[in-house]
């Protein structure tokens, strides 16, 4: 199981050494502006700012190509579909299939928008350890048991994922087929689950009883945790002045993909 | 069956991030009524790595395969803890593995999410009667496993076909709707049978599994 956002978290750039909470409320301000985007001149403004943010983080090109390799199914299918099955002004016609502009624009809309903001998701995540990540929601006010679970559940990620890894070799061993579908492979597929299940739940009880060894639930939420610099909030100034701009553009450009054509 | 980021509008990814916060606090609310709700931290985050970790496993169906969702059999063992559980998995995903999206967590949580919550009443129903069989707790958890699947499938379809930036005309729409209907009624027997035999499995090697949290 490959877990490889924050390989590259490492790296020095001044978004890696940007402060994560800051960080998190700039992404998020980031990709629900662009999110908000309908005009084609501000979609290119968004490519434009997506490309700098990338270029800025210092990641290499090939991790975020490997997120964008094999976009979402649901994606991929929309669109593709879209310009035939929606729209009415007709600009081309292939073979039975007639091409609407207004199917094509909402495809293009959906397209770049997915990849701006998987980009800048990717980019502004991928500058930071994601255990920083989820120490930095803990900051920003996420309720403490959502942060123990999350904390918890990333620390077994990987060990489950090996457990899984070798049940399933120990079953080909045995003989299963795994690529094959019969009705009895449905409750081997289900015992192999609930295997992995009861495995988990009974780590769970020798984990709980390590945590309270350890003073677990003595302690409130951490302070001291991140220090704010200036930079810190310049930047987050700079990210908010973008996402506005972006926004009052496409507001007064007309909030509308075909703005341009009409 | 998670919705990427880009396709839907701000207003329904803000509107799912408001119903996710508002279902979150309900359900800590709920956990938070334990006697000892710390003492549940570690059962929940470890079922929520097994959870995510099982649904990685895909099964042949011929001529693709596909991967079990298992919303209904965590409605069903951890209770109100489902619905933090299934926020996490989905987070873990979509930074993980691109699956799903950022903007659509608060959505993809209410799909995946409240359908859970609704399966662990269902699955409280067994216990009806004063009479407990494996038979029953199969049944039961087919129904939950099944049932769960269909509301999130329902929710999906009917998010993305009323949110694409693009008039469709009714016609497509109905046989969009129609076809991921017939596409997604084998998986919900799937999932509803697997869940089933998890249910008999777990009655009869750890019992305390099915009523613990």
């Amino acid at each position: 199981m490959k877990l490889g956002i924050d390989e590259y978290a490492s790296l020095n750039s001044p978004l890696h050494r940007w402060d994560a909470r800051y960080k998190l409320v700039g992404l998020i301000i980031l990709v629900f502006a662009f999110s908000f985007l309908r005009d084609l001149r501000m979609l290119l403004a968004m490519v434009l700012v997506t490309a700098a943010i990338y270029i800025v983080s210092g990641l290499p090109a090939r991790f975020i190509l490997r997120w964008l390799r094999f976009p979402s199914f649901i994606i991929l299918v929309i669109v593709l579909t879209l310009p035939f099955l929606s729209g009415e002004t007709v600009i081309a016609n292939l073979g039975p299939l007639a091409l609407h502009q207004e199917g094509l624009l909402a495809a293009l809309l959906i397209a770049v928008r997915f990849v701006c903001i998987v980009t800048v998701g990717i980019t502004l995540l991928g500058t930071t350890p994601l255990l920083n990540s989820i120490k930095a929601m803990r900051a920003l006010g996420l309720p403490l048991i959502m942060v123990d679970m999350a904390l918890l559940a990333f620390r077994y990620l990987h060990e489950l994922g090996q457990d899984l890894g070798r049940m399933l070799t120990s079953m080909r061993l045995r003989g299963f087929r795994q690529h094959s579908f019969s009705p009895a492979g449905l409750k081997t597929f289900a015992w192999l689950s609930g295997s992995l299940l009861v495995r988990s739940y009974e780590r769970s009880e020798w984990v709980y009883k390590a945590m309270i060894l350890r003073g677990y639930g003595q302690s409130s939420r951490p302070q001291g945790e991140f220090k704010t610099h200036p930079a810190d909030v310049f930047i987050l100034v700079a990210v908010a002045l973008t996402a506005a701009a972006l926004v009052a553009g496409d507001i007064l450009l007309g909030h509308n993909i075909a703005a341009i054509l009409q | 069956m998670h919705i990427p980021d880009g396709i839907l509008p701000i207003g329904v990814t803000a509107a799912g991030y408001a119903a996710t916060a508002a279902v979150t606090w309900y359900s800590l609310h709920k956990v938070k009524q334990k006697e000892d709700p710390r003492q549940d931290i570690p059962k929940a985050s470890l079922m929520t790595a097994a959870f995510f970790v099982v649904s990685l496993i895909h099964i042949p169906i011929p001529p693709t395969s596909v991967h079990l969702v298992l919303n209904g059999l965590m409605g069903a063992l951890l209770g109100y803890y489902a619905f933090p559980a299934i926020l996490i998995g989905l987070f873990f995903q979509a930074v993980m593995f691109g699956h799903g999206g950022l903007t659509t967590l608060g959505v993809n949580a209410i799909i995946m999410g409240l359908p859970a919550i609704i399966a662990a009443y269902i699955f409280r129903l067994r216990k009806i009667g004063n009479k407990e069989s494996p038979r029953k707790d199969g049944v039961f958890g087919f129904l939950a496993g099944f049932v769960a699947l269909g509301l999130s499938v329902a929710m999906f379809v009917a998010i993305l076909l009323t949110s694409l930036p693009a008039d469709l005309n009714a016609a497509v729409e109905q046989t969009a709707i129609f076809a991921l209907a017939i596409a997604h009624l084998p998986l919900m027997l799937i999932e509803g049978v697997i869940t089933a035999f998890l249910v008999i499995f777990l009655r009869r090697v750890r019992p305390a599994m099915l009523s613990s949290l």
